[in-house]
């Protein structure tokens, strides 16, 4: 009975929404909250789920990682497409890059005026 | 008509838009297909013949796109540079936990040893396993990681050390793409013998440049996990 769940265009299906909810789940967190540090931390979870639609559209059932083992002994045999884990893996990369970045700012930012809700930034001098 | 009554109709407006867009979006994504006869399949085909490399996603990242790897060690690189723009004196600046527990710090400097020869082995073996350069500096990382949090104020990072590695193994990342224009083709080009699939001592230029990838990130994270456990000013 399990057999008709491990087939390859259900489990899309359910890689394809769960990616979806996730990148909801991340900007709509990115839009309601007030705090910077978890507007940040939610663009996070939203790259997250890029990750996850990428490297999941691309498993196939059957298929194994591009991996030479004892199991797969032969390239191009029963392996699933090695290009975009390379690019996921550069994307992650850059992620964690630019989300240590922006904190810091958070941090510096802290620091200079004691506050972190975005509704009562006034550095700029814009009448509210 | 009054203010309240045109926020609703706008509100209504743009809920249902974003329905129909949430709607067209799922549409598109659900009935995606990979393709079959992609770049990966050719690429797979010629990875034994020119690489030897048993991984063949780190055949990918370092050597047939070698060129967007040096792009993101950079962009790392810039990050980390931004944020050491920020800190202003760190050695004055105490952890923001203190734990004082002797078990905690008795086992961790059993465990600090380990970790970092695990991430040495993740390196070393990217060519081979699952791993590589990005995840054993990131494992790296994690051990000092440990140490930070076990011996509050008592460790500290030797910042000309950390600068001296990431430095030197960035230089070497860019001299073994130079070394491969000069003596072969092309840049990241390969020079060295390529051994045979599956032995330590395969792949040509790919676990080079791998180890010095796997310094330079995890210098680069160590410094990052050190700036953002140090910010609390001393009284």
């Amino acid at each position: 009975m399990l057999d008709s769940f491990n087939q390859t265009p259900f489990l899309h299906g359910v890689i394809t929404i769960g990616a979806f909810l996730l990148l909801a789940i991340g900007l709509i967190g990115a839009m309601s909250k007030k705090n910077l540090f978890k507007i940040f931390l939610s663009l996070s979870i939203a790259e997250a789920s890029l990750f996850l639609y990428f490297i999941g559209m691309h498993f196939e059932v059957g298929k194994d990682a591009p991996i030479v083992t004892q199991k797969v002994t032969e390239f191009g045999v029963n392996m699933v497409d090695p290009v975009p884990q390379a690019m996921i893996l550069t994307t992650i990369v850059i992620a964690i890059a630019v989300l240590a970045l922006s904190l810091s700012f958070v941090v510096n930012y802290f620091k200079l005026t004691g506050n972190l809700d975005i509704d009562k930034m006034n550095e700029l001098g814009e009448e509210s | 008509m009054n203010p309240k009554r045109e926020i609703r109709v706008q509100t209504i407006v743009v809920s249902l838009l974003v329905s129909i867009m949430t709607i067209l979006l799922l549409g598109i994504l659900l009935s995606f297909q990979p393709l079959s006869g992609s770049l990966g399949s050719e690429l797979l085909a010629i990875n034994q013949t020119t690489t030897q490399s048993a991984n063949a996603v780190t055949s990918v990242v370092t050597y047939f796109r070698g060129l967007d790897t040096l792009g993101e060690v950079t962009i790392l690189f810039l990050s980390i540079f931004g944020i050491g723009l920020g800190i202003e004196r760190l050695q004055e600046k105490e952890n923001i936990f203190s734990y004082d527990n002797a078990l905690l710090k008795i086992g961790a400097d059993m465990l600090f040893p380990l970790i970092i020869l695990f991430g040495l082995y993740i390196i070393i073996h990217g060519h081979l396993s699952p791993g590589g350069g990005f995840q054993g500096g990131v494992v790296i990382a994690s051990g000092f990681l440990l140490m930070f949090l076990a011996k509050n104020n008592e460790f500290k990072l030797n910042h000309k050390m950390t600068t001296l590695v990431e430095a030197l193994s960035g230089a070497g990342f860019v001299l073994v793409g130079i070394l491969g224009l000069l003596l072969v083709d092309r840049f990241f080009g390969n020079f060295l013998p390529l051994g045979t699939l599956g032995k330590l001592w395969s792949g040509g230029v790919i676990p080079l440049i791998y180890i010095f990838v796997g310094l330079k990130v995890s210098a680069e994270i160590s410094t990052l996990v050190e700036y953002f456990i140090r910010i609390k000013d001393v009284r």
